[in-house]
């Protein structure tokens, strides 16, 4: 594509500071083939421990190990519940991000921490294993046999069958929205909803997002590259890539749950997302879609208190309450 | 072409029945004089709209496009104002071809009072009998009369956002455009609400909604009709007429996208955002689940209109810098 130049959509200068810590808390290596296994050991020293995270706060937190994809290693889930339990909860599945290969099930959970809270809901986040020592299909199917444990022991846990949604965030959001396919076609978990943060959803990065930031911002092309080239191999850009590893590859996006869509519009997978959701509606499916001015990927984590991140913030709880039925309060 | 469309929000579909009337006649240029004159019985004057609010409200005439009529434009106040504030520049909607500018007023006073901004709502002449390019030549003509008296209105010129739903975001989209074309008002963003913008009627959600919702198919190709007249759906509209047909996207203000996705304009603003990315271009999109056409004006009351509600005044408090 020489010839061709890209200008990027600027970020909100509000969202700036937040974008260098990013960078610099964590791409202070650039992640490449070579230096996986170094950004993994790096990655893991800037989430903090669960106890840590949860602090004071009115919750139960249990790790149990469930049943993994046949013939694999059980599948370790965390399970967050408001202290006292609960009954008819809403269920919360999280799926942390990282790129396929980095990362773990402490990462962001922070976030399903508050949700829990807010919804009296009950979370659960599930640790998949990472490429490219396991490559696809092995992470998806760990998170698929972990929602499936969580749907049949969802009364045992408080949980309402009928109100459990899948989310996540880049990497997890990619693996939730496969989750969500592959719960559609083995007949698996009825979910509520599907949230995809930023989702990693499309391993040909060849949309113009994609070459807006090439050697920019977080999570760039670069970073794409070794995430998928690592979860697919020589099968990466291929007719052969499964739609469960890289959504976007699915040919039929009819009866999946409801979506919940949201993106920077300053980040390299803003067009694949706009495109899940336009292929959706296509199909009368439904979804939402958000697309942030100026938001670098991650930005409503990592610049929390700017305008731009609370509206987005807001607006998912919004979504949330709508999904699960919570009255809203004017 | 017969299409699934994505179902309504519950929580809403019940104004859809209120709204739609099923006897309604069909959008025609011998019905549409009757229907102007019911819509403008359903909404007063703004000095009696705004109520005892604490906002100042001023009829002016001010001078049309060369050659053309006189525009009657609505200045909404906060009251007391002694410095520049951010300014916001309103067309209202009716598919180009019905409408009036007083149906906008609950929704500028909300804003005047949220942001402590001026508006300026402009009446523009309407298809049929005023097909291309008068909409669009009255409003671009209204914002630089506004820009020009900026300091006489109290509107901090560098602040100054477009602003429209439905038809009235066409003519936001249309005026920027020819505001960057002819080297016009420099706008500080365009607030573009299910914003009518492509004459070609070929995207899925035009399909979709053919005989369903409250802005039909029929009646978004009778108001393309009128306002275009045979050149309607052909690929010739002018881009200011249909910005979806502009073919350069590049150096508009900042943009804000609103529709629902239950309505036939779902796809065409959503394509419009992803060109103005393309370009490198500010855009923010706002898809809402389930929601139809106009659905913050007939379903006010409802978790979804406030949820849209936040993210217009989120983005106008980054826009605005306030």
């Amino acid at each position: 594509m020489t010839g061709v130049s890209y200008p990027p959509v600027p970020y909100d200068p509000e969202l700036e500071p937040g974008l260098a810590m990013f960078l610099e808390l964590v791409e202070g290596i650039p992640l490449r083939a070579d230096t996986i296994l170094a950004n993994r050991a790096h990655f893991g020293t800037i989430v903090p421990p669960i106890e840590q995270v949860v602090g004071d706060r009115p919750v139960e937190v249990e790790h149990r190990a469930v049943p993994g994809p046949a013939g694999a290693p059980d599948v370790e889930l965390t399970i967050v519940r408001p202290r006292g339990g609960v009954t008819g909860a809403p269920g919360i599945y999280s799926i942390h991000g990282g790129g396929m290969v980095l990362g773990n099930r402490f990462f962001g959970i922070d976030g399903l921490i508050e949700e829990v809270l807010r919804f009296g809901a009950v979370g659960v986040s599930v640790e998949y294993r990472l490429a490219p020592e396991h490559p696809a299909p092995a992470g998806v199917e760990d998170c698929y046999a972990g929602l499936v444990w969580f749907a049949a022991n969802a009364r045992e846990l408080g949980v309402d069958p009928a109100r459990i949604l899948v989310t996540g965030a880049s990497a997890g959001g990619g693996l939730s929205a496969g989750v969500a396919l592959m719960a559609r076609d083995r007949g698996g978990p009825a979910l509520a909803g599907q949230m995809l943060l930023c989702p990693m959803i499309d391993d040909r990065n060849e949309t113009v997002s994609t070459r807006q930031y090439d050697g920019l911002g977080a999570w760039d092309r670069n970073n794409n590259d070794t995430g998928w080239d690592a979860l697919l191999g020589p099968l990466r850009g291929t007719d052969e890539v499964s739609p469960y590893a890289a959504p976007a590859r699915a040919t039929d996006l009819s009866g999946l749950p409801p979506a919940y869509i949201d993106v920077g519009a300053a980040e390299i997978f803003r067009d694949e997302a706009t495109d899940y959701a336009l292929r959706i509606w296509a199909t009368g499916g439904q979804a939402e879609l958000h697309v942030w001015a100026g938001g670098y990927h991650g930005f409503s984590g990592f610049s929390p208190q700017a305008e731009v991140s609370r509206a987005a913030a807001g607006t998912r709880l919004s979504w949330l309450r709508r999904i699960l039925g919570v009255p809203s309060t004017p | 072409m017969t299409q699934t469309p994505v179902p309504f929000d519950p929580e809403i579909e019940p104004a859809l029945a209120l709204v739609v009337q099923p006897d309604a006649p069909p959008f025609t240029p011998e019905a549409v004089p009757a229907m102007r004159k019911a819509m403008a019985a359903l909404f007063p004057p703004a000095a009696e709209a705004v109520g005892d609010a604490p906002v100042d409200v001023v009829e002016r005439t001010i001078p049309g496009p060369e050659g053309a009529p006189d525009l009657e434009v609505t200045v909404i106040s906060p009251r007391w104002l002694d410095h520049p504030v951010p300014g916001l520049y309103n067309i209202h909607g009716g598919g180009m071809m019905v409408g009036h500018r007083n149906m906008d007023v609950p929704r500028l006073l909300a804003l005047v009072l949220e942001h402590g901004v001026v508006a300026v709502n402009v009446e523009y002449r309407l298809a049929p009998e005023h097909p291309h390019p008068a909409p669009v030549e009255d409003c671009y003509a209204g914002l630089v009369w506004t820009a020009e008296h900026a300091s006489e209105l109290s509107i901090d010129p560098d602040r100054l956002v477009i602003m429209g739903g439905s038809a009235g975001g066409g003519l936001s989209a249309g005026v920027a455009l020819l505001a960057r074309d002819r080297g016009g008002p420099r706008l500080a963003g365009q607030l573009l609400l299910c914003p009518m913008i492509d004459d070609s009627n070929t995207t899925v959600s035009s399909h979709q909604y053919s005989g369903l919702g409250t802005w039909t198919r029929e009646a978004n190709l009778a108001g393309w009709r009128m306002l275009l007249g045979d050149a309607a759906g052909t690929g010739t509209a002018s881009p200011y007429a249909s910005p979806s047909r502009a073919t350069d996207l590049s150096g508009l203000p900042p943009a804000f996208v609103e529709v629902g996705s239950a309505e036939p304009f779902r796809d065409e603003d959503t394509e419009y955002a992803l060109r103005i990315w393309a370009t490198g271009g500010q855009a923010e999109l706002h898809v809402w689940s389930g929601a139809f056409h106009g659905f913050d004006m007939y379903a006010p009351d409802s978790e979804l209109t406030r949820a849209a509600l936040a993210a217009r005044d989120s983005w106008l408090r980054r826009v605005f810098g306030t």
